[in-house]
């Protein structure tokens, strides 16, 4: 291989992937094939995620802890308690995150386990790296309560089978699940004269006058319509107003999660729940259409037009060509994506398949800073570590070096910004880190300069190369490695 | 190249800080009895109408239904609210703050917002930072530039940049450590690759400046718990220390999530309010030497509607409430003008009506109590905000003689 072939089988690995294995020979051949191939086929992972519980499942047991708790609560049992935990806390257990952990413990770390693992091993890089752009893209956060068990699913079940299918089917398949349903208050929303929101006014407006006091209003909750719109579709500053958001938050009235007494009556075969009795009627008027009341569909209409939209185009292509390319990507680039979507009728492999055809994608000059998962995940792969059965001191890295799963906090989801990522605090957290993790890689055959050539490519240069040689013990050379300033950069 | 210094405090490790300020790095240099100001960005919208509720506002009550709260007695939303005056009382939970507040050392101020009025968390929150009159009206942060003018320390109690401090000027980071101490073979070997990386060099050589002045603050953050509701009372803690300590930094930069109360609000804001009063109590008690110089800037994106939403929660909104306090702010009073919440008088029939620029609130904390003149603020600080007058009589007069 010349240099130049070099060159771009790194960034293949790099740019575009999840860094380079110890032992991998990939990319053999064309990097441009390699990566083609990555989204014509369902990704790596299978095996990982079988037998993971689905949301359906999880919805059903949320619902029956919630009902052992209520009637806990109703016998006047505060603590189902240890009292003060073995760490020797003072403040007894909260009983309901105890029995929550109980039930559900399991399942959170066999969640997290399984996505470190099919980060640490899969043979499509490319492909899981979009589906953990657009996991990031559509944000949900657990340190929402309601959402915390349903964002690992919301992946497995929303993303990763649409992550190279149509932006629409994405798009549906992303507002219909539970954990956004919830994280953006969707599931509550009601019409204020939908029939559901008149019944109980009603009844509510009798006890209110019995007790004068104001009545309780059900409405709207435009949370939601917003997003969709500024985050996931349109882009802020794309032309729609207040009254847009209001009027889509209206036809959106309905879209929720199955309440307990449907999971119970077991008419439930999925974990989305229409409720026509908590639409808006009429006819809504979004970016100047009109989309008559057609119940569910109403609002379905509306997210395929914003699909459709150029506006949308444009902010998908710049989003893609900034998280793979560089923080202020080459307006020719996005101009080329944009064009893709829409020639394609928002076919996302054809965006794909337009970054990877375009030569801009390929700049040597061009490089993306590592956040923190993808610093952990690339010192994953690069030092063969083994996970055993517990993800945990990687979960713990995470979100000391500012980025936990699933939690960004925000609908806005992580910044893909390098400058959000290299404060001088961050910096010195990521050398500790490299010294933990040095510290968890297999020394059995190890040899740091072979590594760091398969690791740093091009990028093992003269200098690192010296650092790397007056290295008192192969872990030392090790932590080096990753908290060398090449390591940190998707090249 | 790494001073024998630097090795010599990192490898000492347990090195009090007393014994390392005669080394006197730039930083170090402030004077010790110069003003100090700790600035906090809620993020998420937190609701005015919640944390100040306007009790004597005849609206009041039918806008806010179950929400509402009251000095006179419970209410469906939590306890009795602290009264401050005939119209305004504070939340339940801020009781701290109720307390501050009868020593005049703590003063709301209603109906504030930052210029832009457009509902977007991300587009307000940009127009908070950069302190312009829109979203994209600076690509960097106006504490950044006041830290630039002061020339003295300022700090970031954050794990990533956020854009307020951002720039120009250097800005120190802090946020609760990793705790393994780090080889210093390690970081000398590391520190000539850093210096070739142009975009890296700068903040690489500040993480190893930065590491012997906090060595003291992070070995007492080592054992903290960060759990739930321990977080923020944690990061204003070690905010406090930070702006006490001789030779620390003159502003500090801390930011909290979760405000965004779209539905359940009156037990999510119960429980947060709760945590932002116990931070209130952390930060006093630790800046206390320096307390009678420090003032305190608490800021949100947006308020939230006026009425509440039919899930228990309000939506984005305008005008909303902040704070001002510490032993350098003249409070015991409620700031800003009140627009009313009679329909005609909300905003697009919906939210409060906003009547004082945030910037008015900067620019009378910047110029007062950080003798900014007036017209840096204008011209550097909050660019074309000439126009804008800052609020006078935020200050406790003498405070910083």
């Amino acid at each position: 291989m010349d240099l130049e072939d070099r060159r771009r089988a790194s960034s293949a690995v790099n740019r575009f992937g999840l860094g380079a294995r110890a032992a991998a020979t990939e990319p053999s051949g064309d990097p441009r094939a390699w990566l083609l191939a990555q989204i014509r086929r369902p990704p790596d992972g299978a095996e990982w995620l079988a037998g993971l519980p689905d949301s359906l499942d999880y919805l059903r047991r949320e619902t029956d802890l919630m009902r052992e708790l209520r009637k806990l609560r109703r016998r006047g049992a505060t603590a189902t308690g240890r009292g003060p935990t073995a760490a020797g806390h003072p403040e007894p257990r909260n009983p309901f995150q105890q029995r929550f952990r109980e039930a559900f413990g399991d399942d959170l770390r066999r969640e997290s386990l399984a996505r470190w693992q099919i980060a640490a091993t899969t043979t499509t890089p490319f492909a899981e790296r979009l589906v953990r752009f657009w996991s990031n893209h559509f944000a949900v956060s657990v340190d929402k309560g309601p959402v915390r068990l349903y964002a690992a699913p919301f992946e497995r079940e929303a993303i990763r089978p649409h992550f190279a299918g149509r932006f629409a089917d994405l798009l549906l398949a992303v507002e219909t699940h539970p954990a956004m349903l919830r994280y953006l208050d969707q599931a509550q929303s009601v019409g204020p004269d939908s029939p559901l929101a008149r019944r109980i006014d009603r009844r509510l407006a009798l006890r209110a006058r019995r007790n004068d006091q104001p009545a309780r209003q059900l409405g709207l909750n435009e949370n939601l319509a917003r997003e969709i719109m500024e985050l996931h579709t349109l882009g802020a500053n794309a032309g729609y107003t207040q009254a847009d958001v209001t009027e889509f938050a209206r036809a959106l009235t309905g879209w929720s999660v199955p309440f307990p007494g449907q999971l119970d009556r077991g008419r439930v075969d999925r974990p989305f729940f229409y409720r026509a009795a908590a639409h808006e009627p009429g006819t809504r008027v979004v970016r100047g259409r009109r989309y008559p009341d057609t119940g569910f569909d109403q609002a379905r209409a509306i997210l395929l037009d914003l699909a459709a939209s150029r506006a949308t185009a444009r902010h998908l292509a710049f989003q893609l060509a900034r998280h793979f390319v560089a923080d202020v990507p080459p307006p020719e680039l996005v101009e080329r994506l944009e064009q893709a979507y829409l020639e394609s009728g928002g076919e996302l492999a054809a965006v794909y398949a337009a970054m990877i055809d375009a030569p801009a994608s390929w700049s040597p000059a061009a490089r993306k800073f590592r956040s923190p998962q993808d610093f952990l995940v690339a010192a994953l792969r690069g030092g063969s570590m083994v996970l055993g059965s517990r993800a945990q001191p990687f979960e713990w890295f995470a979100a000391r070096l500012g980025q936990p799963t699933f939690m960004p906090r925000s609908p806005a989801g992580f910044s893909d910004l390098a400058a959000d990522w290299i404060g001088p605090d961050a910096l010195w957290k990521r050398v500790q880190a490299a010294e933990g993790l040095a510290s968890r890689v297999p020394r059995a055959g190890l040899d740091p300069r072979v590594l760091a050539t398969s690791l740093l490519g091009l990028r093992y240069d003269p200098s690192v190369q010296a650092a790397l040689e007056r290295a008192e013990a192969p872990q030392q050379a090790l932590a080096l490695l990753f908290a060398s300033p090449a390591f940190q950069w998707r090249v | 190249m790494i001073s024998r210094r630097d090795l010599l405090a990192m490898i000492g490790g347990g090195i009090g800080v007393a014994s390392l300020t005669g080394w006197a790095p730039a930083t170090l240099a402030a004077d010790p009895a110069g003003p100090r100001l700790l600035f906090v960005l809620l993020r998420g919208g937190l609701d005015g109408l919640h944390a100040v509720p306007p009790y004597g506002d005849p609206g009041y009550a039918a806008l806010r239904g179950p929400l509402a709260l009251s000095p006179a007695g419970p209410t469906e939303a939590g306890g009795i609210a602290s009264k401050l005056d005939a119209t305004f009382a504070l939340h339940p939970s801020l009781t701290f703050c109720a307390h501050l507040y009868a020593r005049r050392q703590f003063m709301p101020i209603v109906a504030a917002a930052p210029p832009y009025w457009g509902r977007s968390h991300f587009e307000a929150q940009d127009c908070v930072e950069n302190g312009t009159d829109s979203p994209s009206g600076a690509e960097t942060g106006w504490l950044n530039r006041a830290v630039g003018v002061l020339r003295e320390g300022g700090l970031s109690a954050t794990t990533v940049t956020p854009l307020i401090m951002r720039g120009q000027a250097k800005i120190d980071e802090w946020s609760p450590p990793l705790p393994n101490r780090v080889n210093p073979i390690l970081l000398q070997r590391l520190e000539p690759l850093y210096g070739e990386d142009p975009v890296l060099a700068a903040a690489f050589a500040d993480a190893i400046g930065a590491r012997e002045e906090d060595a003291r603050i992070d070995g007492s953050m080592r054992g903290a718990r960060l759990g739930v509701g321990q977080r923020l009372p944690s990061i204003f803690a070690a905010a406090g220390a930070f702006l006490a300590r001789r030779g620390g930094p003159r502003i500090v930069f801390v930011e909290d999530y979760g405000w965004d109360t779209h539905a359940n609000q009156a037990a999510i804001l119960t429980r947060k309010l709760a945590e932002l009063d116990r931070a209130v109590r952390a930060f006093h008690d630790a800046v206390t030497p320096a307390w009678g110089r420090t003032a305190a800037i608490v800021v949100t994106e947006f308020g939230r509607t006026a009425r509440i939403n039919g899930t228990g929660g309000t939506d984005h909104g305008t005008g909303g409430a902040m704070f001002v306090f510490g032993g350098a702010v003249a409070g015991g009073r409620v700031g800003g003008q009140w627009p009313g919440m009679r329909p005609q008088e909300l905003y697009q029939d919906r939210d409060v009506h906003a009547t004082t620029d945030q910037r008015a609130v900067f620019k009378g904390v910047l110029g007062k109590h950080l003798g900014i003149a007036e017209d840096t603020l204008a011209r550097v600080i909050f660019p074309g905000s000439a126009g804008l007058r800052p609020t006078g009589g935020l200050l406790r007069e003498g405070a910083n003689t």
